[in-house]
């Protein structure tokens, strides 16, 4: 079983330390951050948000590529943008969720590739609100989350996206 | 034109007997008129001569029929292909004895009926004129011609034989004997044994073989082959392609349907270059024609066989002719070519296995299926079987169409067949090969002619074009024109070739401007080898040859145009100047038709030439009767005209 | 793009280091990593090889030649091969690369790209005559195959030999994407990215959408339809949403949408 990156969204904090971690380990030039692949948000006085980038299994961004740039890697299950990309931005305007980014100081078409199985923002997470871990469920547990669908802060957010 | 009634043949043994009908009814002919009808004869009227020559017929019927000589009977008349001998057209021949009219107009035709056909007479002003040098005599036949005798017609076999648009002609003339042989004895896998032992070479330009190449499209086992003909022939000055396109489209076709029934291909392309609209009206008719003959299309000859064949016409660039740009022009893009590591027979049309040949190469496999490989393989030489079709042109008595054994000697090919150099003049070079072949110099006259030893001298064998030249060739302005041609040419998708002929170009230019540096014929070697062996297609890859091959052989000639600012041809005309001689009379021709009024001089009084006025353009030297002009070149006369 | 059945691989030696790689692919792109460069102008990992700038040639030998025999190919159209030996910057490979950069040095004497690519291959100054131009287009034809890619075909190389030139044919079908330019190697295609709200290229002009909450540029009018266009064509999830939202206000607003029912003790699978 591989690992998988959870995330926990009530236990953010919007500390931001994830943002600054991918920035710093996504910098191609030391001296000039990238832009993080992760962000952090306060929703309202009581809720604060993290996200990234799904890896949706029929990825939006993969489908418009032109280019075939978005390759899913087998190993970490992370789709990666490769040196495939003209840099038609179709994929930024495509991506429902705003995973898809354009990294305008560096000049890169950017996304979450999981740091190739190290992710950085888990790392540094104080709060646990990102975990890079591997977790087996078991059928029980799984056919749960199929059945708690509606409190799945993601299902519902496809479903939205779906309307 | 009479039909096979209208009904497809429906199995071999219908065509056969079909053919042995005809012949049969041929048997009975007793006299047969051809009227060349070749691009250069109907250039001259020939279709006028035709029609005249009907009228004619029909005039003395009576008197013809009192002769035993009943039309389409006992005599027949048609239209034929090139005769290769344009530039005496219009042509007429009678059969059987071979008799040659030249020069023949309409009004000439009664002449012929009345006395040739009638009396048994010739028309002595329509006999051909042997020039000076072999006694100057008139020719009765074309057999006594040696532009004629010297050769050895495969590939022409047909050409200026068969009606091109009828087809019970083209049986007459033992036509589809060779796929009839073939599709009923022979296994493909036979076919390409035979065609392979005949040592049958490419003729459309690399001289690749022909049986190879059908046994690798073979091995790549695919559900379709295409295959292609190669009509494009965009070589200028080259016209052996369209003469058999224009003057024997079944025997093209019939060499297409055996390399089809070998490769198991089904679908075929003729891409025909564009400027040659009546090679597409007759192969077009003889595709109309076979596929009501049930000899194309499904089911051919009941035998399962299917090949449905399409023409194509060319976008007319030369470049097209090139294979992956051919392949490119008939997927419907730009004909440019593409990277070419991947060969054609695995992917070439819509990236199926294709097979591309040359209209020369299909139309001499029908006679090796007919006569055997071995009687292939016992002409030409080792590595070179067969024969070859040039043109042959520029500064040579007998232009034409020629097809000779390969090993024929280039004084063979120029002197006796071509009958030397107009005005008995020295001869200076011969190019071979199209715009990027190369100049061989005297000292090769010797060559034998083949694939090998043309390419091995520095030219090639490309489609066979030969273009003489004499003296008065200046090879720096040789070379600058047919980069100035391939620079048109260039498709300019990659930089060796595109910018290299225009930088080659340049520096051709200069030289023949008298601006050229010491140091300049170094940087032309340096670039001419790396648009050798880094352009992406074959056009980039020999377009220096022109240039190569005359710094090979007539390097001086470089060297003093850069360091003499001399053209001994005195043909720049920034290194020359005019003058008049001391034979001047003063008759002031030149005077009144100079553009720049640069010569002075009274009446009856030695005319001069003020160099600074003149601009050489050369009228001078040609209004002048007495030839007193002479051609300098730093300080020397390098050309002046022997008043004869 | 030919994509192999057999994911097999090969073996060759590329300037004397063992390699394995994917049988199929061309040699310029398996040298990455390997510690040799091999310039390349007209060759791009995402398009169709091309072959015209011709810089990118190297020396190979199959097995089974003469020793002596070696043959220059480009390295961007050569499938690797089992056994083949490929020499990246021997005398022969520099000679023609040298030859190439000055004749492109003389045709677009204005652009550094291609002088300081000359300089490392020691031409300071043309041998040949200099083209008197601004232009710095060298001809290798990635924007035509960029904009072929995006599925608009607006730009086309036009008439042939040394009178090529790039243009825009059909100035309807250029959206204003800016990817030609983007990516051409020698920047030879002028262009105004913004200017109050309008980006020219191409001598057309266009209107630019901006989000309405970041303020950051999203593309042109005609650029945005083309990707909804795309997105739809695709079978997308919502192609609607697209048409006005920077990444960050997207994710913003997903992340509003997701806030109500966050508070659920379930850790929410986020890698599959
Ligand atoms: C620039 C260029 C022009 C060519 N033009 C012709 C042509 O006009 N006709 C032709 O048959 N082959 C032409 N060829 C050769 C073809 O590429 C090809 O080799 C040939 O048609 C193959 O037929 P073959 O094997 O019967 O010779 C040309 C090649 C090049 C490089
Ligand atoms: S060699 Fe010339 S004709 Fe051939 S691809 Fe290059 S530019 Fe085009
Ligand atoms: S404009 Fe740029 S990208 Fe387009 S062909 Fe010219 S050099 Fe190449
Ligand atoms: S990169 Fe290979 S030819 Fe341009």
């Amino acid at each position: 079983m591989s690992k998988r990156l959870y995330v926990t969204p009530y236990r953010c904090i919007d500390c931001k330390v994830c943002e600054q971690a991918c920035s710093l380990a996504k910098t191609p030039v030391p001296g000039i951050p990238a832009k993080p692949r992760v962000q952090t948000f306060k929703v309202d006085d009581q809720t604060n948000f993290v996200l990234l980038c799904l890896q949706c299994d029929e990825a939006s961004c993969q489908k418009v590529c032109p280019t075939d740039a978005l390759v899913r890697n087998p190993e970490t299950g992370a789709i990666e943008v490769n040196d495939r990309c003209i840099g038609c931005g179709f994929c930024v305007q495509a991506c429902p969720f705003g995973c898809m980014d354009y990294d305008d100081i560096h000049n890169e078409y950017i996304k979450c590739d999981v740091c190739k199985g190290d992710p950085a923002c888990a790392k540094y997470c104080p709060t646990g609100a990102l975990v890079w871990d591997e977790k087996a469920w078991t059928d029980q547990e799984a056919k749960e989350r199929t059945e708690k669908k509606s409190t799945d802060p993601f299902s519902i957010a496809l479903e939205m996206a779906k309307k | 034109m009479t039909s096979s009634n209208g009904k497809p043949f429906g199995s071999v043994k219908n065509l056969l007997k079909r053919a042995e009908k005809i012949l049969k009814e041929r048997k009975k002919l007793k006299q047969e008129i051809r009227v060349c009808a070749g691009p250069g004869c109907i250039a001259l009227g020939a279709k006028d001569i035709h029609k005249e020559l009907c009228k004619q017929l029909d005039d003395h019927k009576k008197e013809l029929e009192a002769a035993g000589l009943e039309l389409n009977v006992t005599l027949s008349e048609k239209c034929t292909g090139c005769h290769g001998m344009c530039e005496a057209g219009p042509i007429v021949t009678i059969e059987p004895e071979g008799t040659f009219y030249t020069g023949v107009k309409p009004r000439d035709t009664k002449k012929i009926v009345e006395k040739t056909l009638l009396k048994d007479q010739l028309v002595d002003p329509l006999l051909y004129q042997l020039g000076h040098h072999r006694g100057g005599g008139k020719v009765k036949h074309y057999a006594d011609i040696p532009f004629y005798s010297l050769q050895l017609r495969v590939a022409l076999r047909k050409v200026g034989v068969v009606d091109p648009t009828n087809f019970d002609d083209f049986l007459a003339e033992g036509g589809f004997q060779a796929f009839a042989k073939a599709i009923a004895e022979m296994t493909p896998e036979d076919v390409i044994d035979q065609v392979e032992k005949s040592g049958l070479r490419g003729r459309g330009g690399a001289g690749f073989s022909t049986g190879r190449k059908w046994r690798s499209a073979l091995r790549v086992k695919e559900d379709r082959v295409w295959l292609i003909c190669n009509g494009d022939e965009g070589d200028p000055g080259a016209f052996m392609d369209r003469a058999i396109m224009e003057g024997d489209p079944y025997s093209v076709l019939e060499g297409m349907m055996i390399g089809a029934y070998a490769l198991g291909a089904t679908d075929a392309w003729i891409y025909v270059r564009h400027e040659y609209p009546l090679a597409v009206e007759h192969l077009q008719m003889a595709i109309d024609k076979l596929t009501n003959a049930g000899l194309l299309g499904e089911n051919i000859l009941g035998t399962g066989m299917t090949l449905n064949v399409r023409i194509s016409r060319g976008g007319g660039a030369f470049v097209c002719g090139e294979s992956s740009a051919l392949m490119r022009s008939l997927e419907g893009k730009v004909g440019e070519p593409r990277a070419k590591y991947v060969r054609s027979v695995e992917k070439g049309l819509h990236d199926e296995p294709t097979v591309l040949n040359n209209v020369e190469t299909f139309t001499c496999v029908p006679a090796i299926i007919d006569k055997g490989a071995e009687w292939f393989a016992s002409m030409g030489r080792e590595k070179s079987k067969g024969t070859k079709a040039f043109s042959l042109v520029g500064k040579v008595k007998h232009t034409g169409l020629i097809e000779v054994p390969m090993g024929r000697t280039l004084r063979e090919i120029i002197f006796d067949i071509g009958g030397g150099i107009i005005d008995d003049r020295p001869f200076k070079a011969v190019q071979t090969g199209g715009p990027s072949g190369g100049c061989l110099p005297a000292g090769k006259l010797n060559l034998q002619v083949d694939f090998d030893t043309l390419a091995d001298a520095g030219a090639m064998m490309g489609s066979g074009g030969m273009i003489v030249m004499d003296d008065h060739t200046c090879m720096v302005d040789v070379a600058k024109y047919f980069i100035n041609f391939l620079i048109g040419e260039s498709c300019g998708k990659c930089v060796p070739c595109r910018e290299g002929l225009y930088q080659l170009y340049d520096l051709l230019n200069k030289i023949t401007n008298g601006e050229g540096k010491p140091g300049d014929l170094e940087t032309i070697e340096t670039l001419c080898h790396t648009m050798e062996v880094a352009s992406l297609c074959a056009l980039g890859k020999s377009a220096p040859y022109p240039v190569t091959s005359t710094i090979k052989y007539f390097r001086e000639e470089y060297e003093e145009h850069i360091n003499d600012g001399v053209c001994r041809a005195g043909v720049c005309p920034k290194l020359i100047v005019y003058h008049i001689n001391d034979d001047c009379n003063g008759c002031e021709v030149c005077r009144k038709h100079c553009p720049t009024n640069a010569i002075t001089g009274e009446k009856k009084k030695l005319h001069v030439i003020d160099p600074d006025l003149c601009i050489s353009c050369g009228i001078c030297k040609s209004v002048c009767k007495f030839d007193t002009i002479d051609i300098m070149s730093g300080g020397k006369i390098v050309s002046r005209d022997v008043v004869a | 793009m030919s994509k192999t059945k057999t994911s097999k691989t090969v073996h060759l030696t590329i300037d004397g280091q063992n390699v394995e790689a994917p049988k199929g692919a061309m040699i310029l792109d398996v040298t990455p990593g390997l510690g040799v460069e091999i310039p390349s102008l007209c060759a791009h990992p995402g398009l169709e090889p091309f072959g015209a700038c011709r810089l990118c040639v190297v020396e190979i030998q199959k097995p089974g030649w003469d020793d002596w025999y070696k043959q220059l190919v480009t390295s961007c159209l050569f499938q690797v091969e089992e056994g083949l030996k490929v020499w990246t910057n021997s005398d022969e490979v520099r000679q023609n690369r040298k030859v190439v950069l000055d004749l492109l040095m003389a045709r677009v004497p204005a652009s550094d790209v291609i002088r300081d690519l000359g300089n490392q291959y020691g031409v300071t100054k043309t041998s040949y005559a200099e083209v008197d131009t601004e232009d710095t287009c060298i001809m290798c034809d990635i924007c035509v195959r960029a904009c072929h890619a995006i599925g608009r075909d607006a730009i086309a190389s036009m008439s042939r030999g040394p009178d090529k030139y790039v243009d825009v044919p059909d100035k309807d079908a250029c959206i204003g994407c800016l990817v030609c330019a983007n990516l051409c190697p020698t920047n030879a295609i002028p262009f105004t990215a913004n200017d109050n709200g309008k980006r020219r290229i191409w001598g057309k002009e266009f209107d630019l959408v901006t989000d309405e909450r970041s303020g950051e540029v999203l593309g042109t009018t005609e650029y945005i339809e083309h990707v909804r266009k795309r997105a739809e064509d695709k079978g997308l999830l919502c192609p609607e949403d697209m048409k006005h939202e920077s990444a960050r206000v997207k994710r913003y607003g997903y992340a509003q949408k997701l806030s109500h029912v966050a508070d659920v003790e379930e850790p929410i699978e986020e890698v599959k």
